[in-house]
């Protein structure tokens, strides 16, 4: 079966509504069952598909998306809003500056967008919406800041990168540091202009003592990602290890400190982060029956060497490499992009001489700005919903905050030194 | 037992399971960093935390066809409108059904050749006991989604049968959630 053949048939079965991890199997059946082995070969899809489900490093996304959730459960989320509230909510625009502030706590818990625009946008699109802020705004600034979650560790997609690509998640989660807090640094400085420009009100007075108080009661919450990031950077525990902790860390915090997790709380959480996992983990099994096929009829090393014909320059390759990630997540779910197309391209970015965690970053990067886009967007789709408005005109405003996020990706992407300093620093 | 209420226990059924095995993931990985930490690794740790990562993924999966949250483009068939619609929608029921028929099949196959070996780390427990995930989940996926296919052919998205709150999010929604 063709590259070609492979591509029609795969692109034939998502457009008719088979989910993207069943379109993958099935084609790898196909290709299998016409190959050199022909029905003799199908046992082995048994094999994979077991294997492929197995990886020990995949099980921290179980374990990081059920923390995120009880931690959504207990009240923390509510904590955060009310320092970042204290901390930065006097200046021009307060609320949104709020909603990109408590992003960035929050994104060092969670390692989902969607987590995140669901926990903060709740709260605080309600909030805008009652201080006069337009929907439309409100939902834009919530969904694009919710996107530092997959940039700022811990983040999902980075794992998933990290799995598929052979990287280390552990130097993956140090790269994002930078740029995380840089978008979110550009993107307090575009709400404060459109803020001026629309004369959004500020919020209470500055006050030390607010500050000193609401620290206080969020103490906890802060301590959350030092327990979680303080044990995977210094090497102590395994990213796998490090979630496993979040989540004790989470339900001793939740239950004993705070006392606001109850049973049926932690049970909805366990039950949604139980399918989100497997969501994955099917994609994952399913591009490895696949992965096994294209591998043996070398398709990686046929992309690599056909592009490297046409041009060895590492820049070109990653201007190549960013319009062709760009336009895979405006309909690619992150997940699926990644475990589709990065096993393709990773011998292309070796052959470049690209550093893989220089080019996680930049996949990640691509992926939450396929986020914002439609058609697809999934966290811009959570926001909308959340403000219950109109996706275009949400699109309208998100388009300045999108430019900080193509900003950031020009930046990651021609100087590595931004998020890779931190990782030469402390770990090469 | 009524239609409803079997589509109900069986929905149950998944919970339950998908419940016990995240317990189970989120404890086995906690006790190894603990013993590990304490010097006294366990052998069984990585091996049997990766067998149950494989057993959530097809429980799960399960689960979530059971709401149709699986991550796909719906975008073409969202704009169709009646035969074509069902015809469209009935045709890529048939390709997800070939699949796991394909992969019971296949996992029923494995089970046999198999036999006798055990895990590396539990030479106690037989590797068909781990691999038995393939061919039961793949059945225990062909029935949610022929349990959910009524839902979307009436363009319903599938919300919990009874006063049950505490199920997983309806159609999509963990699509929207995943990873992103």
């Amino acid at each position: 079966m063709s590259l070609l053949a492979i591509g029609l048939v795969l692109l034939a079965l998502v457009v008719i509504g088979v989910p993207i991890a069943i379109s993958l199997g099935l084609v790898a059946v196909v290709a299998m069952v016409t190959g050199p082995g022909g029905t003799g070969s199908l046992p082995n899809v048994g094999l994979v598909m077991f294997s492929g489900a197995t990886s020990f490093p995949l099980i921290a996304i179980p374990l990081f998306i059920l923390a995120g959730a009880i931690m959504n459960a207990t009240g923390i989320s509510r904590r955060l809003i009310a320092l970042a509230s204290a901390l930065v909510g006097f200046i021009r625009g307060g609320l949104s500056m709020v909603t990109i502030s408590a992003s960035l706590f929050f994104a060092e818990i969670s390692g989902s967008a969607v987590a995140d625009v669901a926990a903060l946008g709740s709260i605080l699109i309600p909030a805008m919406k009652k201080r006069g802020y337009s929907r439309a705004f409100a939902a834009a600034v919530t969904s694009s800041s919710a996107t530092l979650a997959v940039i700022i560790p811990p983040s999902i997609p980075m794992i998933i990168y990290g799995v598929m690509s052979g990287s280390s998640i552990v130097e993956l989660f140090v790269a994002g540091i930078v740029p995380g807090v840089m978008g979110g640094l550009l993107m307090m400085v575009v709400a404060y202009v459109l803020a001026r420009r629309h004369n959004f009100p500020t919020e209470q007075a500055f006050q030390l003592s607010r500050v000193w108080e609401t620290a206080r009661d969020a103490a906890w919450a802060l301590l959350l990602p030092v327990i979680i990031l303080g044990g995977i950077f210094t090497g102590w525990v395994t990213a796998t290890e490090g979630a496993g902790l979040a989540v004790v860390a989470a339900i001793l915090i939740g239950g004993l400190v705070y006392k606001e997790l109850d049973a049926k709380q932690l049970r909805k959480a366990m039950l949604e982060g139980g399918s989100q996992t497997a969501v994955v983990m099917l994609l994952v099994a399913a591009s490895a029956l696949l992965g096994d096929y294209l591998t043996e009829v070398r398709v990686p090393q046929g992309v690599a060497s056909g592009i490297m014909g046409l041009t060895q320059d590492r820049w070109a390759i990653l201007l190549l490499l960013n319009g062709f990630f760009l336009v895979i997540g405006l309909f690619l779910h992150s997940a699926a992009a990644i475990i589709l197309v990065v096993p393709i391209v990773m011998p292309l970015v070796q052959a470049a001489g690209i550093d893989p965690v220089h080019f996680g970053l930049i996949v990640t990067l691509n992926l939450g700005i396929g986020q914002q886009t439609p058609p697809v967007a999934s966290v811009l789709v959570t926001a909308c919903s959340v403000a219950k408005a109109d996706i275009w005109e949400v699109s309208k405003v998100n388009v300045w905050f999108v430019a900080v996020l193509v900003t950031m990706l020009v930046i990651v992407t021609y100087i590595p030194i931004v998020p890779m300093a931190l990782v030469e620093m402390f770990y090469r | 037992m009524t239609a409803p209420q079997a589509k109900v226990a069986f929905r149950r059924l998944l919970e339950a399971i998908v419940l016990t095995l995240m317990t189970a993931l989120a404890v086995v990985v906690v006790v190894g960093v603990g013993f590990r930490k304490a010097g006294a690794s366990l052998v069984w740790y990585d091996e049997i935390a990766s067998i149950l990562l494989a057993w959530l993924t097809y429980y799960g999966a399960a689960l979530a066809a059971l709401h149709r949250a699986h991550i796909g483009m719906p975008t073409f068939v969202a704009r169709l409108e009646g035969v074509p619609r069902v015809a469209v929608i009935l045709a890529a029921e048939a390709c997800t059904l070939t699949f796991f028929v394909v992969l019971a099949w296949a996992g029923v196959r494995v089970l046999s050749v198999l036999g006798g070996t055990s895990l590396t780390s539990l030479p106690w427990m037989p590797m068909s006991v781990a691999q038995s995930v393939i061919p039961i989940g793949a059945v225990l996926f062909i029935i949610a989604q022929l349990v959910s296919l009524p839902d979307v052919l009436r363009g319903t998205t599938h919300e919990p049968d009874d006063d049950d709150d505490g199920g997983p999010p309806p159609a999509g929604a963990a699509v929207r959630e995943v990873a992103a």
